[in-house]
This record gives structure tokens, C-alpha cells and sequence, in this order.
């Protein structure tokens, strides 16, 4: 068998447990030091700060005193978007197809990849991003003193003027294939890896894996009930001929990272108009 | 030293020379808005795109704002060439060059916008070397398309411009440059014709397909946009085409182009305006209707914000100049009722621009945020205003140096020869 003869079978998802999610902040931390993120005098400048992951603060609301207010934190990186087939379109991600300059793809593993080398960094995957997930290296790039020696080999520093974004650690995958193949195994689908911020989180709240694999605990749990994934209308729509209608007249994201939440106004938060929705799915 | 000192003072004699003293501090003031756009372009170009107010989250700011101004109203070029060249009004000829010079500057200015929006300028050329192309004759990606169209279109716009360089009266006198401009003018229609296929291409694309496609943003998403955009070019474009001669007039204190191709120039203006009122009409019934609700979002929370309603609605009083003043004609022959319609289509253009980009950018992507501003820094003013007054001097030297007006000029030879 020769690997490239061999098709990829996986499709990498992740699940994040908002409800058990503590706000620690350990997967960003992970996040900036697996993929060499810079680090500036003033990273409070949050918009134009480069990180792949943000963790998010959501609140119910602001003026709320102590038994009504609740709060949780999402942490929100490249949610991998699909799209949907519309009619003779193929699914494409909201980014990819903008790129004047094919810097970006979606692999065969679902992942959407970045060269930043290859980027003329005019912005326009980061406007078309409906996720915020695409950071801009607006300065270039610094690494203070001894920061510079723990840079990762695997990822490539970005110059200025670039954009970059998560790829869901692949650059991990890559290197866990090689181990793979100089033992002997060249059956691409036996490899199987962990992002950095799912092995950091210490709460077990970010699970990773195969959503192509019905048995694998990640497509478990993005097909369970507490499943919600942002901003996503089309999962509101239960009728499988009206979703096919209204995805033959757009394409909506369909991203790959799954929220799970119990919680009614965490749900509610995750859509512009949860009313609306409520209205729908009453009717 | 003694040269060079004789050498300025040409220069300035040249430039500031016979000149009224408004003329003198506005010609002050256009130089200083040049300079002050060079030393900052070193530093963007230098240092970086951090100077800006662009962030993660408004990722374009005041260039592209100027980029689709300076296309959309520099659409009047391929329409006057097209009105010309093929349906052989030649009462527009008047107006041709000064047209050809302001379509040929707000494409030159759109790249140089194009230019410093980059993060990487020096890698311009991989929009041509590795261009997002689909399977068939359609990018994939509207920068491509944008990419592409736009450079083919402005070389069309810098052939249509040499005969006027050529004809300048020290340049004419040779004979073979004078058989070369001849014969550019002969096969002028093919440049007309040609210039307006790649338009409609690139007016759509820039102008509204590159927003219309993100079917992710719902704040933008509307298959139509592409369409619009190129009847907005149209109609915006000719208003702007005849104010920029008239105002050149008015300071010049001379009728550089009659009024009666003004007068042809905006009732074209004003009858596409119907129509691009229409389509815009549906545009916001069609977005508050459809696709706003498609994409899980109520229309009216969308257009909240900063920037939202008071642009629609300025938008839609614009528009009422040139509806009411082009297309009537008892208003249309009086010129104060003419310039004022024109220059409300030109401001009803500019403005759906602007509240497509900032209220696009300002519209928060998450439930649980805001409306976000945008506040353009000193760099982001002094390039943006410095390549206007850089366009405005251009268009200055022509009127001084060139023949853009080459009725005036066979009239004062003939006046000579009396």
C-alpha cells in the first residue's frame, strides 16, 4: 500500500461542553504557544490582538444581581465551517472561495488550512468570516527574549501583514503520521491526534475526534440533544424538506465545532432572534 | 545652485504663475494634502497596516470606502464612451477627454487604494500568478474577477487617454504623432466597446458582488448586489462626469463644455436612475424580507447602530435630485436644478457605499455583542484625502497643459486668425 493511494476517511470536530467549562483560559494559553502566537506591549488592543482562540465571557445580562445573573465562557477558535451543497454549488466554506490568491483550502479532513506565505493579506476571508476566527498580524510579529527559543518547529512563524487561523493543530496530525509511517503504519486513517487545547483542558469540556465515525465520542456528542452550534440557523429548521429548500437558495456555514449546553439562555444566546425560533419550532 | 534656484522658480511660475490668490492657497492646500499622503504612505508601507483603525473585526475601513466611491462614479467613463462610440451621440465629444482623464484617474487611485489595503504589497502579483479560478469561465473568487477586469480596464482607459496627450499642440505638429492620434479616434469604438464588457464585470464585482456573495454575513448577503452595482455605476458615474467639467468651469470662469452635452449627459443620468431607484427599492424590500430572515436575523435590529437608518434614509432623499430634477425637463433646462441633481445622484451613490461598508463591519457578527465604530486615524485621512488632491491636480495640469476641451481650443485659433 502506498499512502497517497490511501483516502482520508476522517473528518475532524470537536465538541466543547459549555456547561462544564470553568473559564480557565488553559486552552488559549495552550492555543499561543502550540502555533507561535506573538506577543505584544499592549495585548488588552483585543481587535487586533493575533489569537486563534478567544475565550469568550457571555452573560445573560450585565445588570443582573447575584441569584439572576449567570454566566459562562466559550471559547471560540475557526469553527472549520463546511457549507452546504446549494443546488449545483459544491459546500464550501464562507472563506475559501474569496481567496484571490488561493492562500486557503479545505483538506480532505474537513480542515481548513492557511498558507500564510502564501497570503497578500488583503482581508477579504477575514470579512467573509462570520465567526471572527481569522486574526491579522496587523504588526509584525514579535517573540520576547527567550520566548523566541520555545517557538514550535511545526508551525511557521507569520510575517506582517498576513492572516492566520486555527487549523485545528494538523500540523500535530502531520507529525503523528509520520511517527506512524516510521513504524510501519501507512494506513492514514490509523492516526488519530489531539489539538493543544483539547490535551490542556483540565475539565474535559473540549472533546476532539472523527465525526465521520458514528461510534467516536465527539459525533456522540455533536448528535446529542444539548448539541448547539453558533449562529447557525439552518439547525432550528427540523423539517428536512424545508432545510433542503431554503439550502437550495443559500449556503449556511455548518460548522465542524459543536457547543453543548443545557443551559435555556445559553441556548438562546447562540441565535440572533431566539424568539423567533421558539415561535418556529412552537408552530 | 544657481541653476537649481532658476529651476525652481520655473517651476513655481509655471505652476503658481498668472494665478488668482484663492487659486494660489487651494493650489497650497492640494500640495500640502500631497505631501503629508507621501511621508504616511512611507510609513504604512513601511511599518505596517497597524497605524490604521482597521481591526479584526472591521477589516476594511476609509480605502475601500474610497475604492468603491472612486470605481462606482468612474463607471461614467465606459458609460459616455459606450453612448458615443456606438450610439453615435456625437453632441458628448465635447466632454470625451475630460471623461476619459477622470475614469483613468479613479481607476489609477482605486489601485493605489488597492495597494495600501494589502498587508503585503509586494505580493500583489499573486492575484494574477495563482487566481482563484473555478472549473468554468467564472472565478471563483470576486477578487479575482476584480483583479483581472479592473487591469485589463485600465489599460483600455490608458489607450483611450494617449490620443489626448498626443494632441497636444506642440505634439500634434509632428506628422507621424498626428496620424497615430488620427487613427486612435478612428478605432476608438473598439476601446468603447471593448471597455464597457470588462465594466459591467468588474463594476459588479467591486461595486457589490464581492459583498453579495458572503452568504455567511447576512448583513450582506443578496445575489442581486452584483447587478446593482453596475446600474448604480451608471447612473452615479454620468452625474459625476458632467459635475467635474462644470465645477472646472465655474473656477475657470468659462464655458468649457456646453450645456447642451451636459444636458444630454444627465438626462441619461437621470433616466438610469429610475431604474437603479427601482432596483434599490426591491434591493431593501428583498433584504428586509428574505434574506435577512433566511439568515436568522430580524432586519430592523440589523440595521440599528451607527451607521444605520439615518444612511437609508439620507439615501433615499438623495435620490429624489436626480429622479425629480434630471427627468423633468422644464427643471433640467435650468442649470442650478441640473448641478443640483447631479450632485445629488453623485451623494446618493456615495453614500449606499458607505453604509454598505461601515454598517457592514459596525453589524456585530455574535448575539451578545454590540455595534462597533469606526474611527479613521491621521494615516488613514491623509492618504485617502492626499489621493484626491493628487487626482485634482492631475486634472488641473490637464485643463492648463492639455487638450481637454478641443473645441475651446480650435475657437481660440480661430479667434487668432480673425
Amino acid at each position: 500500500m502506498i499512502v497517497k493511494d490511501v483516502k482520508m476517511k476522517r473528518r475532524w470536530g470537536m465538541a466543547i461542553d459549555l456547561d462544564k467549562c470553568t473559564g480557565c483560559g488553559k486552552c488559549s494559553l495552550a492555543c499561543n504557544q502550540e502555533n507561535n502566537m506573538p506577543i505584544f506591549e499592549d495585548d488588552s488592543d483585543v481587535p487586533k490582538r493575533v489569537a486563534f482562540l478567544e475565550l469568550m465571557k457571555l452573560t445573560n445580562d450585565r445588570d443582573a444581581k447575584f441569584p439572576n445573573v449567570k454566566t459562562a465562557y466559550l471559547p471560540k477558535m475557526c469553527q472549520q465551517c463546511e457549507g452546504n451543497k446549494q443546488g449545483k454549488h459544491p459546500a464550501e466554506p464562507p472563506c475559501v472561495t474569496v481567496c484571490p490568491a488561493v492562500a486557503t483550502d479545505r483538506g480532505d479532513d474537513g480542515v481548513v488550512s492557511q498558507i500564510w506565505s502564501r497570503c497578500i493579506g488583503c482581508r477579504y476571508c477575514q470579512t467573509a468570516c462570520p465567526y471572527e476566527a481569522r486574526a491579522f498580524n496587523w504588526w509584525k510579529p514579535e517573540y520576547e527574549g527567550s520566548f523566541k527559543n520555545s517557538l514550535s518547529t511545526d508551525v511557521s512563524v507569520a510575517s506582517r501583514g498576513t492572516i492566520v487561523k486555527c487549523t485545528f493543530c494538523s500540523h500535530i496530525w502531520k507529525r503523528e503520521r509520520d511517527k506512524a509511517v516510521a513504524a510501519g503504519k501507512l494506513d492514514i486513517n490509523d492516526v488519530l491526534y489531539t489539538p493543544a487545547c483539547v490535551n490542556t483542558c483540565p475539565t474535559g469540556a473540549m472533546v476532539f475526534g472523527d465525526l465521520n465515525d458514528p461510534d467516536s465520542e465527539v459525533s456522540k456528542l455533536a448528535n446529542s440533544d444539548r448539541a448547539v452550534r453558533l449562529t447557525n440557523v439552518i439547525d432550528d429548521i427540523k423539517d428536512p424538506a424545508k432545510k433542503k429548500a431554503l439550502m437550495d437558495k443559500k449556503q449556511f456555514p455548518n460548522p465542524k465545532v459543536y457547543y453543548l449546553t443545557s443551559q435555556k439562555w445559553l441556548r438562546d444566546m447562540m441565535r440572533f432572534n431566539p424568539r423567533n425560533d421558539a415561535a418556529k419550532k412552537n408552530s | 545652485m544657481e541653476k537649481s534656484k532658476n529651476l525652481f522658480t520655473a517651476i513655481y511660475d509655471g505652476i503658481f504663475g498668472g494665478t488668482s490668490k484663492n487659486m494660489r492657497i487651494a493650489l497650497y492646500v492640494l500640495f500640502g494634502l500631497t505631501a503629508l499622503f507621501l511621508i504616511f504612505a512611507i510609513q504604512i508601507l513601511f511599518w505596517g497596516l497597524g497605524y490604521t483603525d482597521m481591526d479584526n473585526n472591521f477589516t476594511w475601513g476609509a480605502w475601500i470606502i474610497g475604492d468603491l466611491g472612486l470605481v462606482g462614479l468612474g463607471g461614467g467613463a465606459f458609460t459616455t464612451g459606450y453612448i458615443l462610440y456606438i450610439f453615435r451621440v456625437d453632441k458628448l465629444r465635447p466632454i470625451i477627454n475630460s471623461t476619459v482623464l477622470i475614469g483613468f484617474m479613479c481607476y489609477l487611485f482605486t489601485f493605489v487604494f488597492l495597494l495600501f489595503d494589502l498587508g503585503q504589497p509586494l505580493r500583489c502579483w499573486f492575484g494574477f500568478a495563482y487566481p482563484n479560478w473555478g472549473k468554468g469561465v467564472y472565478p471563483h473568487s470576486m477578487l479575482t474577477e476584480v483583479f483581472f477586469c479592473l487591469s485589463f480596464y485600465f489599460c483600455v482607459l490608458i489607450v483611450e487617454l494617449i490620443p489626448v496627450i498626443l494632441e497636444h499642440k506642440v505634439l500634434i505638429k509632428n506628422k507621424i504623432i498626428a496620424a497615430i492620434a488620427h487613427y486612435m479616434h478612428l478605432l476608438m469604438w473598439t476601446m468603447a466597446a471593448g471597455g464597457t464588457f470588462l465594466s459591467f464585470f468588474h463594476q459588479g464585482s467591486l461595486g457589490g458582488g464581492m459583498w453579495g456573495v458572503l452568504y455567511a454575513k447576512t448583513v450582506w448577503f443578496a445575489p442581486h448586489f452584483f447587478y446593482m452595482a453596475v446600474v448604480a455605476a451608471m447612473a452615479g458615474g454620468t452625474s459625476f462626469m458632467t459635475l467635474m467639467p462644470y465645477i472646472a468651469g465655474k473656477i475657470l470662469k468659462k464655458e468649457l463644455v456646453p450645456m447642451e452635452t451636459f444636458q444630454i449627459l444627465t438626462r441619461v443620468s437621470g433616466f438610469i436612475f429610475i431604474f437603479y431607484f427601482i432596483f434599490r427599492i426591491y434591493d431593501l424590500y428583498m433584504v428586509a424580507n428574505v434574506y435577512a430572515p433566511m439568515g436568522g436575523r430580524n432586519y430592523f435590529d440589523m440595521w440599528g447602530g451607527y451607521y444605520g437608518f439615518w444612511m437609508i434614509v439620507l439615501e433615499l432623499i438623495l435620490f429624489m435630485g436626480p429622479l425629480v430634477f434630471l427627468n423633468i425637463k422644464s427643471f433640467r433646462d435650468q442649470e442650478k436644478f441640473m448641478v443640483t441633481g447631479a450632485a445629488c445622484g453623485v451623494g446618493a451613490i456615495v453614500i449606499s457605499k458607505l453604509s454598505v461598508l461601515l454598517h457592514g463591519f459596525s453589524a456585530p457578527n455574535f448575539p451578545w455583542k454590540g455595534f462597533t465604530a469606526y474611527t479613521p486615524t491621521i494615516q488613514e485621512w491623509s492618504i485617502t484625502l492626499g489621493c484626491f488632491a493628487v487626482m485634482i491636480l492631475i486634472y488641473m495640469a490637464f485643463v492648463k497643459w492639455f487638450p481637454l476641451f478641443p473645441h475651446l481650443e480650435h475657437h481660440d485659433e480661430h479667434e487668432a486668425h480673425h
